[in-house]
């Protein structure tokens, strides 16, 4: 079985001159760069929504890019995951319903139970614009749970976040490995993650 | 897998609908109101030199056309700019959806748009107006629909090449030109007519009958091409960037 995921030779001059790493089943790595490492364009490299450059990256086996390798991961961005002028909770039940590849009417109890829980349930009826930053990421990293996703590439997962809210992402992470996910954390060295994570890759 | 095609136009149909993209639409009614009152009032004291109420029908359904292509082509080339400059939508493309949903889902979505607002608008005139007996009412709408396909496949193609602004700019200059290139009294060599978009040319011509359905083609075929250049330069794009 191929590594869930795996990145050979990529660079990104003059940021990244070399990286090569695997993940495994129920493995979380973490990538540790400071800012302007070239993180944020490492995934979306992987995300396959950048030219790759140099070097090889594939999901599951996959091209990022290809239809295979996105229906088995997550992405979560450091910004940017909700369009600016539509209701969060419209754009994330049509999110997790693509994913899922079920109708939206079918994840609808899933997204209001977990915003519930998650105390986003205000949160979630406004636009990115009106909420604060700890509530965007948190319904940012909303797929991982709703999900269940193989792989998931996240960038800066913890930034912004207090730390109740850190240490329930810490925890949906942790049941994702459980369940032979593979993640791939893309933070800066003071994280949490990097104390946790299975093996730390410094990107200099 | 479900919705995998469908999730930009839905995305995009949701932020069209916002104030500020169907707001401009609004002014097209009452601008096109006045414009018709204007003309009837010119033609009975003999200005235009249209006296026939049928010419006045068919010249106020192509009133309303130009009208709508000018403001659709507008909002298509601020819209595909803003979308396609803006990081949501480029993060959205991670999602596991269709690339090709990414072109033609805001492109549709546009269309469906404007093609609402065009029918309501003709619809009106029409049923305001008494039927011009002499010309095929259905024809000249479908005449008249073409320039506002044409308006929001070019304003796509240059909301992706350009910024907004400047695309509209040159959208405005381009219609402006194919406008002034259909009057009768423009000399131009045939040629050129192929190069000009034949907006103008495609409203005199059915201001006669019968109609200009070369034309029609011409401005198809402009559509159609300036969609490909679209549908290309995304494909490059969205890799490059």
């Amino acid at each position: 079985m191929p590594p869930y995921i795996s990145i050979g030779g990529y660079s990104d001059p003059p940021r990244i001159a070399h990286l090569s790493l695997e993940a495994g089943s129920g493995e979380l790595v973490a990538l540790v760069g400071g800012p302007g490492s070239g993180k944020s364009n490492l995934i979306k490299s992987i995300a396959g929504i950048r030219s790759t450059g140099w070097g090889s990256i594939r999901i599951m086996g996959a091209k990022p890019g290809s239809i295979r390798a996105r229906e088995k991961a997550v992405f979560v961005f450091q910004n940017c995951n909700f369009a600016p002028d539509l209701i969060v909770r419209t754009q994330l039940e049509r999110r997790i319903a693509l994913i899922r590849g079920v109708p939206v009417r079918k994840v609808r109890m899933y997204i209001e139970n977990w915003c519930e829980e998650m105390e986003l349930t205000e949160a979630a009826k406004k636009v990115p614009q009106q909420m604060n930053r700890s509530q965007l990421q948190m319904l940012s990293l909303a797929p991982l749970v709703l999900t269940d996703p193989l792989v998931a590439v996240l960038d800066e997962p913890l930034v912004n976040l207090s730390s109740i809210s850190i240490s329930s992402v810490l925890s949906t992470i942790f049941s994702l490995l459980e369940n032979k996910a593979s993640v791939l954390a893309l933070v800066q060295s003071k994280s949490p993650l990097v104390k946790r994570a299975d093996r730390v890759v410094n990107l200099l | 897998m479900r919705g995998r095609n469908t999730y930009h136009f839905r995305e995009s149909i949701n932020i069209l609908l916002k104030t500020k993209w169907i707001g401009p639409y609004l002014l097209v009614p009452p601008i096109l109101a006045f414009i018709v009152y204007a003309e009837a009032y010119l033609s009975t004291h003999g200005v235009t030199g249209i006296f026939n109420i049928e010419q006045r029908t068919v010249l106020a359904i192509w009133n309303g056309s130009l009208l709508l292509t000018l403001v659709a082509g507008i909002k298509s080339c601020m819209f595909f700019s803003g979308i396609w400059e803006s990081s949501w939508f480029r993060n959205s493309l991670a999602l596991p959806v269709s690339r090709s949903s990414g072109f033609w889902g805001p492109y549709l979505a546009v269309l469906s748009v404007a093609s609402i607002i065009f029918i309501l608008t003709i619809g009106a005139v029409a049923a305001a107006l008494p039927e011009p007996g002499r010309f095929p009412l259905l024809q000249i709408i479908a005449e008249s629909y073409v320039p506002v396909v044409w308006a929001v496949s070019t304003g796509a193609f240059l909301g992706i090449l350009t910024k907004g602004t400047a695309g509209s700019m040159f959208f405005t200059a381009l219609l402006l030109l194919g406008f002034l290139a259909g009057f009768p009294l423009a000399r131009l060599p045939e040629w050129l007519y192929a190069v000009i978009p034949p907006v103008g040319r495609l409203m005199t011509l059915g201001l006669k009958y019968p109609q200009g359905l070369i034309q029609m083609l011409v401005l198809i075929l402009h559509s159609a091409v300036v969609l490909i250049l679209g549908r290309i330069l995304f494909g490059i794009g969205s890799k490059r960037r």
